[in-house]
Parts: structure tokens; C-alpha cells; sequence
């Protein structure tokens, strides 16, 4: 039977759990592979552009295809994803960090329970409870919608970041003398870095996909020109909603992982 | 292939039926049956099926149908009325024999115009050139299912609005007060938004896009006026007041029963069953219907068998 071969010839039963506990940890990153993804990007808008100019647009696609409605609705969908995403981390991080204090272990499951149901609950749904119960539209309720479908996976994979670290380590720093407090932020944190960054990775990309249904409430977005686009009926439109979305996500995606590069602690 | 003629109900021979039907002309003789029903038997032995659109509107009016004809002696199949986005293809294909559709989707989805060249009469110019497609349209109904705008009828009386001239007047008057509610689709379309806006020569201080399931619960809240479907139940259930088109900027769409003139040819009593329900259904009658469904909960069936019933079309 062949086992999955460790690092540089190391004893596979040593190895094993230690891939295991660090799933983020891969190789820095090459300049080609830096340039490769804002490249693409690019063609695709070029590409986009090109086809756009092409077709001739009647009134309806005019509309929503010109410079200054493109530039604001893009505008907007950045502001959406990067506000929610904003207020996740703000929310999910204390709260990891706070679920996994030994005493917080008899409400864990409740406030996980919470997280989960914010994850399972479709967002249109949020948006149209807010709207038709509360009122509550615009870009504030799109807000809390987008944090409310995007604290899940930031929530567990700090819990989960910070109970991967090694209880030996912790033991080593507490002999150290060093408070709790310190034990948590001088250790766990940093250890718990790229778990955590991986989570709001993904949450990220969640919001940039969830903000296209805030055109549904007055929220804008990219999402008002796909929403134009289908239901007037004009594929061009739908196409420009479409593409200009992905190349977003794949966009802040590709930052994303340069920042995990980034603020990964040396040594990691 | 839904023009059968009753192959089971072929039980006596027309001589009752040919005194019945001498004022129709009624080529279906081939289908006989023994006597009328409580209604009468113009159409005895016809097997017809009738299509709807996937909305209630729709379904009211294919039940109505439905109803009426099965009362003139019709067999009509009811596996159609539950309602389908492709009515129109399915009826061209002969899977189901009429739907109602409506003067100005048949003007722009179906014959490809657009709402800068409308004509005077939309229903003459519709029904003309929907013929070389062999597809009959009956006279349209008063009911007309277009855009409006509408306000709370407390903030109508409070500003005595009653027309969307008034409200023009109303938004020049207080510009700070002139949000509007409305979907997408008609924020785009130039027979919605931005055509209004130029045919009255005004502007709404500010557009809330919301989704259209949502536009008509924010009317007085979130907004002073609203997009709305002039013949839907809602309007009645959140008490709006439906601003009258005092320009006639809206492209009409009044509902009219359509079929394939083969089908017309062959059962032309359906136009003499239909001609009186059709003038009958007012915008009125067809909002109060549609309530009835959409917000009362009742079934399309009831209602249609109910309406039909008040205004004496079984008798």
C-alpha cells in the first residue's frame, strides 16, 4: 500500500497529523503565479469591452451599460462585500476566540447552532423578512444580511485555528510565565493566523456572490444590472452582470491570498 | 391535435342538436349528443382544452373560460389550467386550444414590435396581424392588466390625487416627496420609468429598486408612490388608489381570448359564449377576483364558478 509520501522523506506516522492540523500551508508563491490571475483578469474585461463595443445597444441596454452605471454599481459591490465582510471579522473573531474558553463550553453549541442557521437561511429570504417585517432596506440591511450569511465559516475556522494549536506549546508558554491573555494572542492568535484568514477568504467570496441579491432591496450592486438584464430580457446586459461579478470575486479572491501570504507569521 | 370531436358521446344523432345550433352554424355536428345540460348544448360533444399563464389573473380567466364552455355542453380538460410560461407555444402547437393573452404582449413579445410605434387601436392592429399566424383573437375584455401608479388612498385624499397629472403637479410642488417604489423591469423599460417621467415632464426625487413581491407592502413607508399591475389583488389588500393614466402613456394590456382560427372555425360558438363574459370583466371584477386568490387564499376555481354564477353566465 502507498501512503501519501511526507515532506522531504520524513516518517509518514509523523507527518500524517501534522498536514492534517495545517491545511493552509503550502509554498510562497513564484512572481509568475502572482502575475497570472490579474492577467486573465484582464483579458476577460478587455474581451468583455470589446464585445460590448461591438453589439448595438438599444435604449433598454443603454441604460444599464454605460460608464458611470457600470462604475457605481461596481462601486457599490465592492462597498457591500467589504463593509459585511468587515463587521464578519469584527463579529466572528472575539466570538471563536471567546467559544473556546474553557468556560464557555456549556453555550457553545447554542451560539454555534445561531451561526448556523445564519448560513442555512437563504439571503433573498433575510432581505425579504427585514423588508416586509421591520421595513428594513438599503444598503444597512444588506449589511446585516451579508454578515449574518458570512459569519459561519470566518466563526469556525477560528475555533478551529485556535484548538489545532499544539497544548504542548501552550503548556511550554504558560511555564514561561506568561499570563493567559498573553498565552493567547503572543501564541494561539498568530498559530491560528492562517486558519482564520482562510475563513474570511471565503467569506469574502460568499459576500461578493450573496451583495448581486442586494439590487432586490435598493441595496445596488452589481446585482441591479444582472437583475436589469433578466428581467428585460437583453443578454448583453446579463452577460456584463454576470462576468463583471466573477472577475470581482476572482479578483478579491486573488488579494485575499496575497494578504494570507502576507500576514501569515514567519515560520509558518 | 386537441380538436377532437366526441368520439364517446356519439350516442344520438344530431336532429336535436341541428335545431339548437341553426343560429350558430356549427360545423361540429359530426359530434352529437342528446340534448343540452341546465346551460344549453352549443358546444356538446366539443373536447376543448384551455391554457393559462403561470399567474392567477391568468387562471381566473382560463377557469372562467373552462367553466362557460363546459356549460354550453363542452368536455373540457382541465390538466392546462394549472398554467405554464410557454402558453403561447403550446397553443400555436395545438396542445391546447385557447389562453388568454394580452393586446400588448401579443404587440411586443409576440409580434416583435416595440412601444415607440403603437398604434391608435392596439387590438385591431394585434388582432390583424396575429391572423397570418392563424391565431384568433376574440374582442378584448374592459380589463387592462398595465402599468400604474399608485398611492395609499390616505395620502390619494390627503393630496386629492387622482390622476398621474396630479401627481406630476403634487412632485414639482414638493420635490422631497416624490420616492417611488418599483422593480427593476419597469426602471428599465423605456414604456415604464423613464417614459413616464418624460411624458409627464417630471421626476421622481428618488427610485427605490426593490423586488417587485416587495414594492406594493413599502407603499406609504418606504415611499409615496409605487409601481404597480393595475388589475392585481394586492392593490385592494394594502388599500392603494390606482393613479388614472390621464395621458394615455401606458401601453394597454386588456386580455382577450385567443385561438387558432381552425378551432374557431370549427366551434364558432365560442365566440357568441364568450363575447358577454368578456365585456363583463372590468378592471373591477377581475382585481376583486384576484384578491380573492392572491390574498384570500381562495381557489382560482371558486372563483371563477362564483363570478360566473353572480352575474348570470350559468343560467
Amino acid at each position: 500500500m502507498t501512503q501519501t509520501e511526507g515532506e522531504s522523506g520524513a516518517p509518514d506516522l509523523a507527518t500524517a497529523p501534522a498536514a492534517a492540523m495545517a491545511p493552509v500551508r503550502r509554498e510562497r508563491r513564484t512572481l509568475g503565479s502572482y502575475l497570472f490571475m490579474p492577467t486573465f483578469l484582464a483579458l476577460v474585461l478587455i474581451g468583455l469591452y470589446l464585445y460590448v463595443q461591438s453589439q448595438e445597444l438599444d435604449s433598454i441596454e443603454q441604460r444599464s451599460l454605460n460608464a458611470s452605471n457600470v462604475g457605481k454599481a461596481i462601486w457599490e459591490h465592492v462597498q457591500l462585500a467589504a463593509v459585511s465582510t468587515f463587521f464578519v471579522i469584527l463579529i466572528a473573531v472575539p466570538l471563536g476566540v471567546f467559544l473556546t474558553r474553557p468556560f464557555t463550553r456549556s453555550f457553545r453549541g447554542v451560539l454555534l447552532t445561531i451561526a448556523n442557521i445564519g448560513q442555512a437561511v437563504p439571503t433573498i429570504g433575510v432581505f425579504a423578512l427585514f423588508a416586509v417585517a421591520f421595513l428594513f432596506l438599503g444598503f444597512p440591511a444588506a449589511i446585516v444580511g451579508l454578515v449574518a450569511y458570512a459569519v459561519l465559516p470566518v466563526l469556525r475556522n477560528t475555533m478551529v485555528g485556535l484548538e489545532q494549536v499544539d497544548e504542548n506549546i501552550l503548556e511550554a508558554g504558560r511555564g514561561m510565565g506568561i499570563s493567559k491573555f498573553g498565552v493567547l494572542t503572543r501564541i494561539e492568535l498568530p498559530l491560528a493566523v492562517p486558519i482564520i484568514l482562510a475563513g474570511v477568504r471565503t467569506a469574502l467570496i460568499i459576500n461578493v456572490g450573496a451583495a448581486t441579491l442586494a439590487a432586490y432591496i435598493n441595496a445596488g450592486g452589481l446585482g441591479r444590472i444582472l437583475i436589469a438584464g433578466l428581467s428585460t430580457n437583453r443578454l448583453t446586459v446579463q452577460i456584463v452582470g454576470a462576468v463583471l461579478t466573477a472577475v470581482l470575486a476572482l479578483l478579491i479572491d486573488y488579494l485575499a491570498g496575497i494578504a494570507e501570504d502576507v500576514l501569515r507569521p514567519k515560520g509558518l | 391535435m386537441n380538436v377532437r370531436t366526441g368520439k364517446a358521446s356519439v350516442v344520438a344523432v344530431g336532429g336535436v342538436l341541428a335545431l339548437l345550433l341553426s343560429a350558430c352554424g356549427d360545423d361540429a355536428g359530426s359530434g352529437g349528443g342528446g340534448g343540452g345540460g341546465e346551460g344549453g348544448a352549443e358546444l356538446e360533444g366539443a373536447e376543448l382544452t384551455v391554457g393559462a399563464k403561470e399567474f392567477a389573473e391568468s387562471k381566473i380567466l382560463a377557469q372562467i373560460t373552462a367553466q362557460a364552455l363546459e356549460n354550453a355542453g363542452a368536455t373540457v380538460d382541465d390538466a392546462s389550467l394549472s398554467g405554464s410560461a410557454t402558453v403561447r407555444e403550446a397553443l400555436e402547437a395545438g396542445e391546447i386550444d385557447m389562453y388568454w393573452e394580452y393586446t400588448g404582449t401579443g404587440w411586443v413579445n409576440i409580434l416583435g414590435n416595440t412601444t415607440t410605434d403603437l398604434p391608435e387601436d392596439l387590438f385591431a392592429a394585434v388582432a390583424e396581424a396575429d391572423a397570418e399566424n392563424d391565431i384568433a383573437w376574440l374582442p378584448a375584455a374592459p380589463m387592462n392588466d398595465t402599468y400604474r401608479i399608485a398611492v395609499t388612498t390616505e395620502f390619494a385624499e390627503e393630496n386629492s390625487l387622482s390622476t398621474m397629472s396630479d401627481a406630476a403637479e403634487y412632485i414639482a410642488d414638493n420635490p422631497d416627496d416624490g420616492t417611488v417604489c418599483a422593480a427593476s423591469e419597469f426602471i428599465q423599460r423605456d414604456d415604464g420609468l423613464p417614459g413616464l417621467q418624460k411624458a409627464y415632464s417630471f421626476e421622481f426625487s428618488e427610485v427605490v429598486e426593490l423586488d417587485l413581491g416587495l414594492v406594493y407592502t413599502q407603499v406609504g413607508d418606504t415611499c409615496n408612490f409605487a409601481e404597480v399591475f393595475s388589475t392585481d389583488g394586492r392593490i385592494l389588500a394594502n388599500e392603494l388608489t390606482v393613479l388614472e393614466d390621464d395621458l394615455e402613456f401606458f401601453v394597454d394590456y386588456n386580455a382577450a381570448l385567443t385561438l387558432r382560427q381552425e378551432t374557431l372555425d370549427e366551434f364558432p360558438a365560442i365566440a357568441e359564449i364568450m363575447a358577454p363574459i368578456s365585456e363583463a370583466l372590468t378592471d373591477e371584477e377581475i382585481t376583486a377576483m384576484n384578491a380573492a386568490v392572491d390574498v384570500d387564499g381562495e381557489t382560482e376555481e371558486d372563483v371563477a364558478a362564483q363570478w360566473l354564477e353572480d352575474n348570470g353566465f350559468l343560467g
